[in-house]
């Protein structure tokens, strides 16, 4: 569609629109309450209309954000009609356009007089949205019922007014009620920012010349990708992603992608993926889309903006009943990592030979555990999650992949605190946290390093934890010719017993006063023949203990 | 008796001399980046041309130099600092390249890791472990300790940082580990955590000790030869150097604290803005500098400089306390360019001094934000700075025409669209500071200097809704004048973890204390003998936030025997202003304890008035682009006449910058000659021009 608005005034409302979504993250960041939020940042902010196109999205969780336009558009479906300034709206149902249960949704709808033109969105990760286990993985989960809380599009605020009913109903369900009234009155606050944002534009700009500089932006980023694939050769390409297992019955459990490439149109076909199982590891509908999006956006120019228009030139093509499109009521809460990432793999891996420059090898998979215990110095009880000991970064053709870069889906998003902020709250003691030598794939240019951890549990009465991840036994991918990096390795160390290896998807595992927990974690996959890395480079990475000498010598390095 | 300022920039060595009378000498020379002191020595020689007095003679009647420097800020931007080695509780030497798990540029997956300042080969575990309570797990290890410093001396490191964890709470191993350093390695610059940044969370400590290392030879080499040179010439008097926070302080002591000189640059500027609030009887500015690649933005409240603790420079962590300066990567020489999708935007990629915008004529042949200023006619080609630089219209036209190309627009469509981008940049900027900082920036004046600000500042603030621009005559003059009049300052920070309810009272009382002794003693080490301001604040947070918030102490008693809960009062009450709630039923937890001793400086005189005389006539008029064609006119700014008024839309030119003001703006001149500009209402395009 040609838009009749002058080029200049489209750049600027795209800079604006940026500036807005930017502006609702960090007020986000800044007063949002739980560890998951404010230092892990585990949400996103986003504009869409009320058709659920995306309009534009701050940097923060590349996983939402694919998803985002299937929820605003279920919101818009339930309530349409009557839909009024003021209003609030919640949702987290994974079949109805959430990524899983506790990434929770808020809506605040913008009006430009009585019309109803936009959403401003928040989706946040709570650190706990209820359900049979504390901190929201449940990885015995075989029904969502046993994953938390379930809302499909609700009504939190009328016109204004809170119902003080639904709040109520839905601050009972979860297990640190202050955390959650605090993270939820933030998200409303960052969502009503980005209302006020929107209106001020539309008041300067007039409506009629907003929303035709919004259809010129969303065609430029249409523009803009079409002109990166049309330079990828033409193919059908086909790639394979796997995941370990599902916790149940369910082993090395397949994604595979098989995409056309023609001109500047890409199709996914992931039919011939996976069964659904039983297990966590299931992907909704929309978190799938979402992932694919980030495949895409992972491969373009990385300052193209993303909205609807940018993931035009996708078909997708899935088949219901498979682990990338699970049938409503299995569970999925692992999902935005896995199959999330697996999907990212199947996809990128395929269109390697296409465009071998934009592929890049491989991030970690995701391994966390939740702690819950007492505090001897307290006597108060407390929920840890494990955020160190970050698995590495893949490489690429710019270079060594980054150390301790993080997952694959998240791509250096998540922070890990300060050890000894963790040491004065939770009875935990950090004795090691180091690189990983040897755990980054080999290359012309060589995976990060994941990172080694042990840490101590200092209760004075047993703790229980729970994990929740994948990738001990498939590692990250090394690409174009790079090798993979080396898989997770987690085990608990107990005095009187033997070492326990843990499992990553695992519930009740007890930690008893004084146990260590070695959390070794993925690096990143290499990319390019080994043969092109420089002996100066070589050394240099030995020099550094990066890679050992031993494994340098047996010609590993 | 004199005083004397000044600020080395990248070109030029600025210096002002200001007597008692409030007389003011102007100096300038051009900078020497291999040895800065050669440029100051020429500056001063000028100096004393400009007083007509020999140079002993002058500094012999001088009783303050004060001084800008970006030694340290160069070092790091140029990866130029010194060989440095880390050593750190075994176990955990990789915490500065974790980065604590963050990347920049979430989309960008084909992104080179950053070059660490000190390599994995030079970061030396040590073994020692102190727990959180201050209790030692593991005593230090000479054994260990001999060992890494014989690595360290054999790899030819000059500077050696050194960061334990929680040594904010017991620093004893830091302090033994840099007596053997000491006895080991004479000569080497130490950097010790528990003495640069005792605060707890160990990737701020680590980062900002590193950086201290890594800047602190060039600093203190630079400042010793400088010091020598001013004592053979014959001055004896204080030297002291701008900080980051804006204050002053001693050779010594910025040698000591490399790290918090990193700012001093535009440090100056920001000095100079709290003395123009003083000046203008207007306490709320918004300091706005506009050079060839950048703009600093910064927020003067009730005539007091913002003040942040979370900086970044070059990719590095400085967790000092320093001025609160967002840097934008939007200036003269930022390049437009249009994207596949039709697109335009303009920086951050800036032509810099070298080649410089096309209409420079030295090889660039990008559009830049100066070519569309030319293009439009707001930049006289043959009267820039003062006619010291001839610019050539051709080829900012071509230049602009091959962006004009991309998008399908006209030249002129075109040379408009790149100036409006680059005013929402700015305008954005100046959201950065105050919209999300919760501050309503419509009450504040701009307050316009750089080169390049004149012609953007009044689009920038219609943008924003702001009425008031202010224009200094001399941005130089006016830097070192804030300079000459910034206190000297000493900022002290103690971590004092604990929920509000649980704290030691007795012990929280003694470290404001001893942090209040230790900052007048500094001040003494400084020959301060006036007047001292203790300012008390404290870092908190509600229980699982991360983020603290300073709280602000003043008017609180530290004897009140409720001190604590009026503490947590102070801290609900502007959570509640800054984010529009707060959680009256959640505790809050005290992190740090801050003091800042402040040394007040005897007040300079004032700027002296412009003698009176007749208003100036305009020297010539110009067509200007605004919309539509017009012809304006042009007045020399040095010439105008006191509370002479200009309406918009004219031009009003000097040898350092231009300003133009748009339809509907009335400009109005101070007595001692600045442009106070009331800003007109709606686009700034003429009447007649199309929408």
């Amino acid at each position: 569609m040609e838009s009749t608005v002058d080029p200049i005034t489209v750049s600027v409302i795209q800079h604006r629109l940026r500036a807005i979504v930017e502006e609702m993250g960090e007020a986000m960041l800044r007063t949002s309450y739980s560890q998951i939020l404010n230092s892990s940042r585990d949400f996103s902010t986003a504009l869409c209309d009320p058709e659920g196109r995306l309009i534009a999205q701050a940097e923060h969780v590349p996983i939402h954000v694919g998803a985002l336009p299937y929820a605003a558009k279920a919101v818009n479906d339930f309530f349409k009609g009557t839909i009024r300034p003021g209003d609030v709206y919640l949702l987290n149902d994974p079949y109805r356009g959430g990524n899983h249960l506790p990434d929770l949704t808020a809506f605040v709808p913008v009006f430009e007089g009585d019309r109803h033109v936009f959403w401003s969105i928040n989706r946040s990760h709570q650190s706990d949205i209820g359900g049979a286990t504390h901190g929201a993985y449940n990885a015995g989960a075989t029904e969502i019922f046993q994953e938390g809380l379930r809302l499909p599009p609700l009504k939190l605020y009328d016109q204004g007014q809170r119902r003080e009913d639904v709040h109520e109903m839905i601050v009972l369900n979860v297990r640190h009620p202050r955390d959650f009234r605090g993270d939820l009155a933030a998200m409303i606050g960052s969502a009503r920012i980005g209302e006020r944002r929107l209106g001020e534009l539309i008041a300067e700009f007039g409506a009629d010349v907003a929303h035709a500089a919004i259809e010129a932006v969303l065609d430029g980023a249409e523009r803009q990708v079409r002109a990166v694939i049309a330079q990828w050769k033409d193919g059908v390409y086909e790639g394979e992603a796997f995941l370990d297992d599902d916790g149940h019955k369910y082993q090395d459990i397949h994604v595979r992608a098989r995409v056309t490439k023609r001109g500047s149109d890409l199709e996914i076909d992931l039919t011939d993926s996976h069964p659904q199982v039983v297990g966590f590891v299931n992907s909704s509908f929309a978190n799938t889309q979402s992932a694919i999006a980030v495949a895409l956006a992972y491969l373009i120019d990385p300052d193209t903006p993303k909205n609807d228009g940018t993931f035009r030139p996708l078909k997708v093509k899935l088949k219901e009943g498979t682990v990338v499109w699970a049938r409503p009521g299995a569970p999925v809460t692992l999902c935005t990592n896995h199959c999330a990432q697996e999907i990212m793999e199947a996809i990128i891996r395929a269109l390697a030979p296409a465009c071998p420059e934009r592929v890049m090898a491989g991030w970690g998979r995701r391994f966390r555990i939740a702690i819950q215990g007492v505090d001897p110095r307290t006597a108060r009880p407390f929920i840890w999650h494990l955020f160190q000991s970050r698995p590495g970064g893949g490489a690429s053709v710019a270079g060594d992949g980054w150390p301790c870069g993080g997952e694959w889906q998240a791509a250096g998003g998540i922070k890990f605190g300060s050890i000894e902020v963790h040491e004065v709250r939770f009875p935990l003691y950090f004795r090691r946290h180091e690189f990983r030598p040897d755990s980054g794939g080999d290359g012309r240019y060589r995976g990060g390093p994941g990172a080694e951890l042990e840490m101590v549990v200092e209760t004075a009465e047993p703790a229980v934890g729970n994990t929740a991840g994948d990738g001990v036994k498939y590692p990250s991918c090394g690409m174009v010719g790079g090798k993979d990096g080396k898989p997770h390795s987690y085990w608990l160390e107990s005095k009187g017993r033997p070492d326990r290896v843990l499992k990553t998807k695992e519930t009740g595992v007890v930690l008893r006063p004084g146990d260590v927990l070695h959390a070794y974690s993925a690096g990143g996959g290499g990319w390019g023949d080994p043969a092109g890395r420089t002996k100066e480079e070589r050394t240099r990475d030995v020099d550094l203990g990066l890679v050992t000498e031993a494994a340098a010598a047996a010609g590993r390095g | 008796m004199y005083r004397i300022g000044i600020d080395v920039g990248g070109t030029f060595t600025d210096l002002v001399a200001v007597d008692d009378k409030g007389r003011v000498t102007l100096a300038k020379a051009a900078s020497t980046p291999q040895d800065q002191s050669l440029g100051v020595m020429d500056g001063l020689d000028r100096l004393a041309e400009a007083l007509g007095v020999p140079r002993a003679a002058m500094l012999k009647e001088t009783a303050r130099i004060v001084h800008g420097t970006t030694v340290a800020t160069n070092a790091l931007l140029e990866m130029k600092g010194a060989r440095v080695g880390l050593l750190t509780t075994e176990g955990h030497r990789d915490i500065i390249e974790m980065r604590e798990g963050l990347k920049d540029d979430r989309y960008n997956l084909r992104m080179a890791p950053p070059v660490q300042l000190v390599p994995r080969n030079r970061r030396l575990g040590v073994r020692e472990r102190v727990r959180a309570d201050g209790r030692v797990e593991i005593p230090l290890d000479r054994a260990s300790l001999d060992r890494a410093i014989e690595t360290l001396k054999r790899d030819g490191v000059e500077s050696v940082a050194i960061c334990y964890l929680h040594s904010w709470r017991d620093d004893r191993h830091e302090r033994a580990t840099a007596e053997a350093v000491r006895a080991a390695m004479p000569g080497a610059y130490i950097s010790v955590s528990s003495a640069v940044l005792p605060q707890i969370k160990e990737y701020d400590r680590v980062c900002t000790t590193v950086v201290n290392a890594y800047v602190g030879p060039a600093l203190e080499r630079y400042l010793t030869r400088l010091e020598t040179r001013f004592r053979e010439a014959g001055y004896a008097g204080p030297v002291l150097i701008i900080q980051s926070h804006g204050g002053v302080a001693t050779i010594a002591e910025s040698v000591r604290l490399a790290a918090g000189a990193v700012l001093s640059g535009p440090a100056g500027g920001v000095a100079g803005s709290r003395y123009a609030a003083r000046l203008m009887q207007h306490g709320d500015l918004i300091p706005f500098d506009m050079g060839g690649t950048s703009t600093d933005i910064s927020l003067v409240v009730g005539g007091e400089a913002a003040i942040a603790s979370d900086r970044r420079l070059a990719g590095q962590r400085v967790a000092l306390q320093s001025l609160d300066i967002a840097s934008i990567g939007a200036g003269g020489g930022s390049i437009a360019r249009v994207d596949h999708g039709g697109v335009l935007d303009v920086g951050p990629q800036s032509a810099g001094a070298d080649p410089g915008p096309a209409c420079y004529g030295r090889g660039g042949t990008e559009a830049t934000v100066t070519d569309a200023n030319l293009v439009l006619g707001f930049l006289d080609p043959d009267n820039f700075l003062g006619g010291r630089t001839k610019l050539d219209r051709g080829a900012a036209e071509a230049a602009v025409d091959r962006v004009a190309k991309a998008l399908g627009v006209a030249r002129m469509e075109a040379a408009k669209g790149i100036a409006r981008i680059i005013n929402t940049h700015m305008a954005e900027g100046i959201r950065l500071v105050s919209v999300r900082r919760g501050v309503d920036p419509r009450r504040f004046a701009i307050l316009s200097f750089g080169g390049a600000a004149g012609l953007h500042v009044t689009d920038v603030a219609r943008q924003l809704d702001l009425s008031r621009v202010i224009v200094p005559r001399l941005s130089a003059v006016m830097s070192a004048w804030g300079m000459l009049a910034s206190d000297v300052r000493c900022e002290l920070a103690r971590t004092h973890i604990g929920d509000t309810s649980r704290l030691d009272v007795a012990a929280l009382r003694a470290a404001y204390r001893d942090m209040e002794a230790d900052g007048r003693r500094r001040l003494g080490a400084a020959a301060f003998a006036g007047e001292i301001r203790v300012e008390r604040s404290a870092d908190m947070r509600y229980g699982e936030q991360i983020f603290e918030l300073s709280v602000p102490l003043d008017g609180i008693d530290l004897d009140a025997p409720d001190l604590v809960q009026r503490m947590a009062q102070a801290f609900h009450d502007r959570h509640e202003a800054l984010y529009t709630y707060n959680l009256p039923d959640q505790e809050p937890v005290l992190v740090n304890a801050r003091v800042a001793v402040i040394g007040r400086l005897p007040a300079l005189p004032q700027e002296p008035d412009l003698k009176a005389h007749a208003p100036a006539e305009p020297f010539q008029h110009r067509r200007i682009h605004l919309g539509v064609w017009r012809e304006v006119a042009v007045y020399d700014f040095d010439a105008l006449a006191a509370d002479q008024v200009i309406d918009g839309p004219a031009v009003v030119e000097a040898a350092t910058t231009t300003v133009l003001l748009r339809p509907g703006d009335r400009a109005r001149t101070t007595p001692f000659g600045w442009l106070d500009i009331a800003v007109g209402k709606g686009r700034g395009v003429s009447p007649d021009a199309p929408a």
